[in-house]
């Protein structure tokens, strides 16, 4: 009988490829079942790992902006003032700044010079989190008839927002200063609109804005289309 | 021919930064010298898709990577390793790997099994489930070449691969590079001389943007047997050449 102790392989076993068999069942991670659900909608496993692994559409960012929408819509609720309105704006460009880029990605040079092009991890981080914002706005929205009645004013100047945002934090490689952009743009808008009206929600409730609003969102979508590019060489 | 590269010219603004560089490379494993400045990084950049030339022409794997479709298929055939390699730090070093392999393009079904031999290949395999932030410079930089090789790249670029490798590492890694080489292309670019003799059968010396010599280790050492400076005879010879293109 053979010695227990001194067990060896037989010859034709390659434990080599037998560990790598071996290694590979222990170190796979598993992925979550939005993960599963994005690698079928997108049609593609690696744009699904890198939708889920956006900052701004990780939990402890979620549950922030849920935070904020829901106190939004208590004051909302409570004083008929339209904060949810005035608010989902802001938190989109913010969410949207952080969304991807050379200053929130640390191997952004690296991803690019993948299969799957960054732009297309770009866009669809920026349509997941917009869609995010937008439900989570919506729903703060339904708890107040205030809110509600003007849903759809927030949501063009929201597109706007968010679009100038990633525009800043794509030019200047810096999603803080994409949020800052943002935000301030926001603010100063609103604050304007109560200057000129007396209201604050003239920024959300002036028809006649949309459209300046959609020529804002068009021309920053346009300067990140032209920025994302492949670095051209210059003549 | 994996690589063909006619009369490349890179501008950064006003600053040239290749200028005019012709080179073809088949299998094997070529080192890519110069001093700083030389352009070597923004060759290597240019070969990884990352950026476009400004004039002349560039064929990867026998594809035009000006084009949407054949740059996405070179890029599922390329590895590539940046001077500069940003970390995920929450991530395992199974994670990062894996990450790139399906940003790669790697068939779903394959990747665990790539992801499990590419982490063997660099030796960290007893680190594969650490993250990546309490992990070493050195470590870190063999997971930064895992990545390149996860999808068993046909072309793989390398820029300062043995930077934070301790002299075991650097050995281990040559013989890995000569392995690699036998089947695919692998440009290596490095300010380290002796791995360029240990591992290269060809080299390249950049100098002011310009590719000055061409040749084999050999060839660059003979270029030092009379003149030039440096401890070992490569050295020697790499001195040598520079001194010959700037005169």
């Amino acid at each position: 009988m053979s010695d227990p102790n001194e067990l060896s392989a037989p010859g034709d076993v390659d434990l080599g490829r037998a560990w790598i068999g071996v290694a590979a069942q222990v170190w796979h991670r598993r992925p979550g079942l939005v993960e599963r659900a994005a690698a079928g909608l997108l049609r593609s496993p690696g744009l699904a790992r890198a939708l889920v692994s956006t900052p701004s559409l990780l939990v402890p960012w979620l549950l922030a902006s849920a935070v904020v929408f829901g106190v939004g819509a208590i004051v909302t609720h409570d004083t008929s003032a339209p904060v949810v309105a005035l608010l989902a704006p802001a938190v989109a460009g913010a969410g949207i700044a952080y969304a991807y880029g050379p200053g929130i990605d640390p191997a952004f040079e690296l991803s690019r010079s993948m299969a799957v092009s960054d732009r297309m991890v770009l866009l669809v981080r920026v349509l997941a989190l917009f869609a995010v914002n937008a439900l989570l706005g919506l729903a703060a929205s339904a708890l107040s008839a205030t809110a509600a009645g003007i849903a759809f004013g927030w949501m063009v100047p929201m597109t706007a927002v968010s679009a100038l945002a990633l525009a800043v934090a794509t030019l200047t490689r810096s999603p803080g200063v994409g949020m800052a952009a943002g935000v301030t743009v926001w603010g100063l808008t609103v604050l304007g609109g109560q200057a000129y009206s007396g209201h604050f929600a003239t920024a959300v409730r002036t028809h006649s804005l949309y459209l300046p609003y959609l020529a804002v969102a068009a021309i920053c979508g346009a300067a990140v289309i032209i920025r994302t590019r492949m670095e051209r060489g210059t003549a | 021919m994996n690589v063909e590269i006619t009369d490349l010219t890179r501008r950064f603004g006003r600053a040239v930064a290749v200028a005019g560089v012709s080179l073809q490379a088949g299998p094997g494993v070529f080192g890519l010298l110069g001093p700083n400045g030389a352009g070597k990084t923004t060759l290597l950049r240019t070969m990884a898709t990352v950026i476009t030339p400004t004039s002349g022409t560039v064929r990867l794997l026998d594809r035009d990577p000006a084009q949407y479709g054949p740059r996405r298929e070179i890029r599922r055939r390329l590895g590539y390793l940046p001077q500069n390699l940003g970390y995920y730090p929450n991530f395992t070093v199974a994670e990062f790997v894996e990450y790139f392999a399906l940003l790669k393009e790697v068939p779903s079904a394959r990747v665990p099994r790539a992801v499990a031999a590419a982490i063997e290949r660099v030796e960290l395999g007893d680190r594969a489930r650490s993250k990546l932030k309490s992990l070493s410079g050195g470590m870190l930089r063999r997971a930064g070449i895992a990545q390149a090789i996860v999808n068993e790249p046909q072309l793989l670029l390398l820029d300062e691969p043995t930077a934070g490798l301790d002299p075991e590492q650097r050995v281990s890694f040559r013989s890995l590079l000569r392995d690699l080489g036998t089947s695919a292309t692998v440009v290596v670019s490095t300010h380290l001389v002796e791995d360029v003799g240990a591992a290269c059968t060809e080299v390249m010396l950049m100098a002011d943007g310009k590719l000055v010599f061409a040749g084999t280790p050999a060839e660059l050492t003979a270029k030092g047997t009379d003149h030039g400076v440096g401890d070992a005879p490569l050295e020697r010879g790499y001195s040598a050449a520079l001194a010959e293109a700037r005169s």
